[in-house]
């Protein structure tokens, strides 16, 4: 039996990348990966760069490399602010693995507890997560 | 006399050729000038949502907190700071470089004047190789994107200001770029953008968003704030929602500043275009006075070869 669905939009920036009525996001937030259902209580959480599926069936869904961000649950709408979110074939591993290697670089040469360190710490999470959905992995869900 | 008029020949041609790449450059900046100024509108309803969102978080958490945050926190004594000029990376746009540049180096000027130090940031290979020209290496140079900025692009530029700033480098951060009136007119804007002016997070928040559903969202978030679920805490999210609203408004500057350099560009550029549609007229009209002296000579060696015959 299909589920109830829900309105969705996800933000970014440079525009609205998805709006439509969904059965379930999964995503991940600050404490972990999140399935959210229709009828779910108001939340807003911090989100981590992961894969990002919108199911519009049982196993029908739509997948983005998105970025950091947040999710704004309230009135039966989810709204996904995030930095990016690319369709998966718009990603270039070549060019994810050069960003990811500076990010490595930049971290092993920052102090801890500098901002610096923080924010290579945040890049080298980011381009890990962007590659898994590039290459089609399933890390972190 | 036949050579001069060929010489004129010559020179309408090339000044032709020269207004043919001036409309053809003019019609490029104004359809990118179409896709600058939906790109502004395009970042509108994100901004407007950070916003709502910075508000409804900002309720919930404790005072304390949210005072606490580096990026609030104005330093006593600022000895150092850091200018982003932003300016494109080509030229052929009339006053647009200049402008940053004349008003980024009167800002140094003034600062230094009042005993404090400058640092230098540039967008765009102009404002970068002028300064560097000039002997004011900018500590962070950023070019290859100013024809269209990606966040990314915003977000790498808001990073290096932000971890200078809190790790001390610098004690404030100005921005210095053309603000987007519209396709005839561009601004110089000068805005501090670190620390964060918390009066522009909350206060600007009723201006913008008058029609907007989330605006209405955010009205009834009171009464229903006890049971929204906050994932980390409510504090937790505005140490990212501040980060993020000076990544915005880097971005904001970078997409305005670049409607500006096309719109500068499609005047400069229909200026050329008219300047040479006059030019031309001018050369033709000698072109016909130096064909008729020609014409008027040789009739008269006929009339005169005639008059010695007879």
């Amino acid at each position: 039996m299909a589920r109830t669905t829900f309105p969705v939009e996800v933000l970014t920036p440079e525009g609205s990348v998805f709006a439509s009525e969904v059965e379930m996001v999964s995503t991940r937030t600050e404490t972990g990966s999140v399935g959210i259902l229709a009828n779910h209580q108001p939340l807003l959480g911090l989100l981590q760069p992961t894969e990002l599926r919108l199911y519009t069936g049982e196993s029908d869904y739509t997948r983005y490399a998105q970025g950091e961000g947040y999710v704004q649950v309230a009135e039966g709408r989810v709204l996904l602010l995030v930095e990016e979110a690319h369709t998966p074939d718009s990603l270039d591993v070549a060019e994810l693995r050069e960003k990811l290697t500076k990010a490595e670089k930049a971290l092993s040469d920052a102090e801890l507890g500098t901002a610096e360190f923080e924010r290579a710490a945040r890049d080298k999470r980011r381009w890990e997560a962007f590659i898994a959905v590039a290459e089609d992995s399933t890390v972190g869900h | 006399m036949s050579a001069s008029q060929a010489d004129v020949k010559d020179r309408i041609a090339s000044v032709k050729n020269i207004a043919k790449i001036t409309r053809a450059m003019e019609m490029v900046a104004a359809a990118r000038l179409r896709r600058a100024e939906q790109r502004i509108e395009a970042l509108r309803p994100y901004a407007r949502a950070v916003r709502v969102m910075t508000r409804a978080a900002a309720n919930a958490a404790s005072s304390a907190e949210i005072n606490s945050n580096p990026l609030l926190q104005r330093r006593e004594k600022e000895e150092r700071v850091a200018l982003l000029l932003v300016t494109g990376d080509r030229g052929l746009a009339g006053a647009f470089n200049s402008q940053i540049i004349r008003a980024g180096l009167k800002a140094a000027a003034d600062l230094r004047e009042q005993g404090e130090e400058v640092a230098f940031f540039a967008v765009g290979r102009r404002g970068v190789s002028t300064l560097t020209f000039r002997k004011q290496e900018p500590l962070g140079a950023y070019t290859g994107f100013t024809d269209r900025p990606a966040y990314a692009n915003a977000r790498e530029v808001a990073e290096d200001l932000i971890t200078a700033y809190v790790d001390g480098k610098v004690d404030r951060v100005e921005l210095i770029y053309n603000s987007y009136v519209s396709a005839l007119t561009q601004e110089v804007r000068r805005e501090t953008l670190l620390p964060v002016q918390e009066a522009t997070i909350w206060a600007a928040a009723g201006a913008e968003e008058d029609t907007s559903f989330s605006d209405a969202d955010a009205d009834e978030k009171p009464a229903a704030h006890a049971l929204v679920e906050y994932e980390p805490s409510p504090e937790g999210i505005l140490d990212r929602l501040i980060p993020d609203y000076v990544e915005i408004s880097v971005f904001r500057a970078l997409l305005e500043s670049t409607a500006s350099e096309h719109g500068a560009r499609m005047t400069a550029m229909r200026n050329a275009s008219e300047n040479a549609g006059e030019l031309i007229d001018d050369l033709t009209l000698e072109m016909n006075r130096a064909r008729q002296a020609e014409i008027t000579q040789e009739i008269m060696e006929v009339v005169a070869g005639a008059e010695g015959l007879s």
